[in-house]
């Protein structure tokens, strides 16, 4: 009979375990928030985190924006020459780059590199007692550590992917040109001719802000839960990048459906 | 003066069961008890770290489990603690490490501070590893970095949970003298845990036992070593035999 039910009982446990962690991310962001509100955190462990996770992914995400972006010009290329739409090539690679890849893999990427290092570093913080040393020490934890490192996620993936957007439409210049015979003026021209709006710009960048703040606090609140020592510290790390990815994902499709 | 009645917590089992206990000002309370008895959560229930789920704590007379979240804060200066894990700030230099309670208060210049981190390295004896990162030291060497970072502030009441958890027999007991020597020259009131008896003992002038959440025991050094209270008797003699 327990058998029949087990799987039952499975999904409850892990739909209560979703909304214990959903609430918990709730208390995080209010606390944010408040501090966020009266301005009210640590500005030099910002610019340092600022530098660390933005700064540092720079040349990683450069280097996975530019492939990205002559991958989708591989993935046109028999399209575009079957149907001699070389005028198309840089709407094409432009609307795909600005709404959808460009934000979404960019937010993938930081996600496991900063996302990862963060839960990482805020873990070991909790287990070796520094959270507690800094409350000893009548210091808020929250105004020093997280507000800051939260800000600085959700500004490092904007910023990262206005760069990627960039960097990948260079990309996929270069690789129509060498591989469809698309002048980069001619990319370009089709980039800029009228059928795509400023929309599909703030689209992905919208989508950039929310992936941001969602990773933020799934990567501070991991850190922060983490028990059980150094294999406390690798659960954690492994729960942020599972749960950031699935949450980019989830919220893309929401993102893109309210947004058009 | 620090005064505890009928405090207890439970987390998935009982780790305080009704303690009762009065640290007089001044005083160097050695706090004893095997692996997991509620030591080290007894002290952060006194600094305010964890709240207990029944009794009552009062510090120099203020009830602290009645302080909202600001008073708090103010309230926590009055403390200064070196934890079990030493929880030095890898980020920071050992120097930045000492100085940080400091610079957080705001009530000094930079010259100010750095004079005084020179003076609280110095008398660890760690003034030439100003410039290094904590991860680059030793075990006793970081246990004297935390020694050092808890009372710069000069905070009325310190607690050392572990201040020899690893350290070689001849490092514990330099560690143990200097706390001694700190506390008789500040006259701070001081909370010790240490699992290293022989040593603590040396230096302290009363003794508390825990044993699964409870205190057994409760008397000066003298009456601690001479205790015909079996689970006393057993620990602080390290005897096989016994209800330990």
């Amino acid at each position: 009979m327990s058998k029949m039910f087990s799987p039952i009982i499975a999904a409850r446990e892990g739909l209560f375990s979703l909304a214990g962690t959903l609430g918990k991310m709730g208390i995080i962001a209010h606390q944010i928030g408040r501090r966020l509100f009266r301005l009210d955190f640590d500005h030099e462990e910002f610019w340092r985190n600022m530098y660390k996770m933005g700064v540092k992914s720079l040349p990683i995400v450069a280097l996975t924006a530019l492939f990205t972006g002559a991958t989708m010009v591989v993935q046109a290329a028999p399209i575009v020459q079957r149907y001699g739409a070389q005028q198309l090539l840089g709407w094409g690679a432009g609307f795909g780059i600005l709404r959808e890849v460009g934000p979404v893999l960019t937010a993938l990427m930081i996600s496991g590199r900063v996302g990862a290092n963060n839960t990482a570093e805020l873990g070991t913080m909790t287990v070796t007692e520094q959270i507690d040393a800094l409350r000893a020490l009548a210091i808020d934890p929250i105004a020093f550590l997280i507000v800051p490192r939260f800000v600085a996620i959700v500004l490092t993936l904007f910023l990262s992917t206005l760069y990627a957007d960039a960097v990948a439409l260079i990309g996929a210049a270069y690789a129509g040109q060498a591989l469809v015979g698309v002048d980069p003026s001619t990319f370009y021209n089709g980039l800029t001719s009228g059928y795509m709006g400023i929309a599909d710009v703030t689209n992905g960048l919208i989508k950039s802000i929310i992936f941001g703040i969602a990773m933020g606090l799934a990567s501070c609140h991991f850190g922060l839960a983490v028990s059980g020592g150094a294999p406390g510290v690798g659960r954690a790390v492994n729960a942020t990048v599972v749960a950031s990815a699935a949450g980019i994902f989830v919220v893309d499709y929401f993102v893109s459906f309210i947004l058009g | 003066m620090i005064q505890i009645q009928h405090l207890s917590k439970t987390f998935v089992h009982p780790v305080l069961r009704n303690v009762t206990l009065r640290v007089p000002a001044g005083c160097l309370y050695g706090l004893i008890g095997p692996g997991a008895s509620g030591k080290s959560v007894l002290l952060k229930m006194i600094t305010a770290l964890m709240r207990p789920d029944a009794g009552t704590l009062h510090v120099d007379g203020q009830d602290v489990l009645g302080l909202s979240e600001i008073e708090l804060a103010s309230f926590r200066l009055k403390f200064g603690m070196l934890f079990q894990n030493n929880a030095l700030f890898d980020s920071m230099t050992v120097a930045d490490n000492v100085a940080f309670p400091l610079r957080r208060l705001g009530q000094l210049s930079e010259t100010e501070i750095a004079a005084r981190v020179r003076e609280r390295l110095s008398a660890v004896s760690l003034a030439e590893f100003a410039e290094r990162i904590p991860s680059s030291l030793s075990g006793g060497q970081k246990k004297r970095v935390g020694v050092a970072r808890a009372t710069i502030t000069q905070a009325p009441i310190i607690f050392y949970d572990e201040p020899a958890a690893g350290l070689d027999p001849v490092t514990s007991q330099k560690i143990f003298d200097l706390l001694r020597k700190e506390q008789e020259t500040a006259r701070t009131t001081v909370i010790m845990v240490s699992s290293d008896v022989d040593r603590l003992l040396t230096v302290t002038d009363r003794v508390g036992m825990m044993y699964r959440g409870s205190l057994v025991f409760d008397g000066t050094t003298s009456e601690a070593q001479t205790s015909e209270h079996a689970h006393v008797k057993q620990f602080i003699h390290g005897l096989a035999e016994g209800p330990l």
